[in-house]
């Protein structure tokens, strides 16, 4: 049997200033956060494995702009929330007797699961927009699945804590009763929580908002700095494109299946829509395209609205292929022109898909096929 | 006690549901690497991070005076959680592929001002407070002085 007190080793914590007071209200607000990064993440999974019967709507033209926004914005802010949170609790992890029943060892575990799963999780989401991959693993798939151990994690301590937060939550962050902490106030760890959470926010949420682009201090990219004022996110030359050699032809495969030479390719009609392009990586841009309706393209060749499209770039493997259907193959053009200017050969030079509501990536640079399903 | 019941329930079915997919497709997600990096991710926190704070924390108590303690304490712990999103940034400037303008900023300086802003909110925060006690102290002194006259006898 264990002793009733701990260890002289044992380590004591001041426990005036930590409080179910602020555990509950740095836990509600991380639990908000958490909740929206999860939604908005299976939006953007959507986005890349939609179902065939319910493919990815073209309105609103921000849609993915704003909630991969969030998701990115609100994930970077949860990084200081989640830290204080766990602050908030740090003498538990040295809790006496470390373990009471069966249950309790459990619930402990699964802290233990949530803790390590939610550290992990913003980690490689936040490394992720510095394209730093220091792992072997796919991001894409540990990200998407160890979210929904996250998740189940975060609905499991809520279910287990909800009294504890209820009181929490009831109970005034000032002390009424005991001796107040002589030092920093349960008040001022908020106050200080929630400076150091908005100057992170404030300072990276001007990758999606533009007029706050001037102060995105910490933004791992200024969107309007780019060619054309659009970021790149893929060179030409890291695709293995060096040039358009002459020989190119844009081929368009259906029940009348035709190819065009780059002067045909120049000589298509073209109209302008304005498309913002919303990054995985949460940046996004609004942007003036130019160039010619997909749709056009389809059905000379013997498609129509209905039909699914594959767009084949010659860039080889990866994004180098997507499909597109529904109303975004309505909206899509093949885009000639960028901001009143011919497309460079990064951007996608000769043309590349641009739809609106689409992940950037899906918008196919190269475009060298079109393929009627 | 129903609600938080099916909470549980639906909280565990995700939790099994996301590990047995990290598992299963163990050819993109590696599973050792994944339990290496939930391990470490246990350690630098519990390990690390936490008992730095806790030293920190101690060590301002030992130090600054009471009277600016708080001040200081909350400044630290907001300057600490903005430095730990731009330590990366720092890290890895100029590490992108060429041609991606991305992490073109100097983080460094933009780290600079920020916890310039810090210190500066924290000294005028701490200024306010000055001169509200002075003129406390004041008028609690006047009100003293009043009641002195009035009652000589107490």
């Amino acid at each position: 049997m264990l002793p009733e007190r701990p260890p002289a080793l044992w380590p004591r914590f001041d426990r005036r200033l930590r409080s179910t007071a602020i555990t509950a209200r740095v836990g509600r607000l991380l639990g908000i956060a958490f909740g929206l990064c999860f939604v908005t993440g299976l939006l953007s999974h959507y986005q890349y494995h939609p179902w065939t019967w319910l493919p990815v709507p073209a309105t609103p033209a921000w849609g993915y702009r704003l909630t991969q926004g969030v998701h990115v914005i609100t994930g970077i802010a949860s990084i200081p929330l989640l830290l204080v949170k766990l602050w908030s609790v740090f003498p538990l992890l040295f809790q006496w007797p470390p373990v009471r029943s069966l249950l309790h060892a459990l619930e402990r575990l699964s802290i233990a699961v949530l803790v390590s799963s939610a550290l992990v999780e913003v980690t490689t989401g936040f490394l992720n927009i510095l394209q730093w991959y220091p792992w072997t693993f796919s991001f894409v798939s540990v990200h998407h699945w160890l979210a929904y151990v996250v998740a189940g994690s975060v609905l499991m301590h809520v279910a287990m804590k909800l009294p504890l937060a209820r009181e929490g939550l009831a109970t005034p962050v000032t002390p009424v009763v005991g001796a107040p902490p002589e030092g920093i106030s349960r008040r001022g760890v908020l106050v200080a929580t929630g400076a150091g959470v908005g100057v992170v926010a404030l300072t990276t949420v001007g990758q999606v908002i533009p007029s706050l682009e001037p102060i995105a201090l910490l933004a791992p990219r200024r969107p309007t700095q780019g060619p054309l004022g659009v970021p790149i996110n893929k060179t030409a030359g890291s695709a293995g494109i060096t040039h358009i050699a002459p020989s190119y032809r844009l081929t368009v495969l259906g029940p009348h299946p035709f190819d065009l030479d780059l002067a045909a390719v120049e000589a298509l009609p073209s109209i302008e829509r304005h498309i913002p392009l919303a990054c995985v990586e949460g940046w996004s841009v609004s942007a003036r395209w130019g160039g010619t309706s997909l749709l056009d393209l389809v059905r000379r060749a013997g498609g129509y609205g209905g039909s699914t499209v594959h767009v084949v770039s010659l860039e080889q493997g990866g994004y180098g292929t997507s499909t597109i259907r529904g109303s975004q193959l309505h909206q899509a053009l093949l885009a000639t022109h960028l901001n009143g200017e011919r497309i460079t050969l990064d951007h996608g030079y000769p043309v590349r898909l641009i739809a609106p509501d689409r992940a950037g990536v899906l918008n196919t640079k190269w475009v060298t096929r079109v393929e009627i399903r | 006690m129903k609600t938080r019941l099916l909470l549980g329930l639906i909280g565990l079915a995700l939790l099994g549901y996301g590990g047995y997919q990290l598992l299963h497709n163990s050819s993109v997600t590696h599973p050792p690497d994944v339990a290496k990096w939930l391990v470490i991710a246990l350690i630098v926190h519990d390990g690390l991070l936490a008992w730095a704070v806790l030293v920190v924390g101690w060590l301002t108590a030992r130090v600054i005076p009471v009277r600016t303690r708080p001040y200081v304490q909350g400044g630290l712990a907001c300057a600490a959680l903005i430095t730990l999103i731009a330590l990366p940034l720092i890290r890895r400037r100029g590490h992108a592929a060429p041609g991606l303008t991305l992490l073109t900023q100097n983080y460094a300086a933009h780290l600079a001002v920020l916890l310039s802003v810090v210190v500066a909110v924290v000294v005028a925060a701490y200024l306010v407070r000055v001169v509200r006690d002075r003129r406390q102290g004041r008028s609690t002194a006047n009100e003293r002085s009043a009641t002195d006259h009035t009652s000589p006898t107490e």
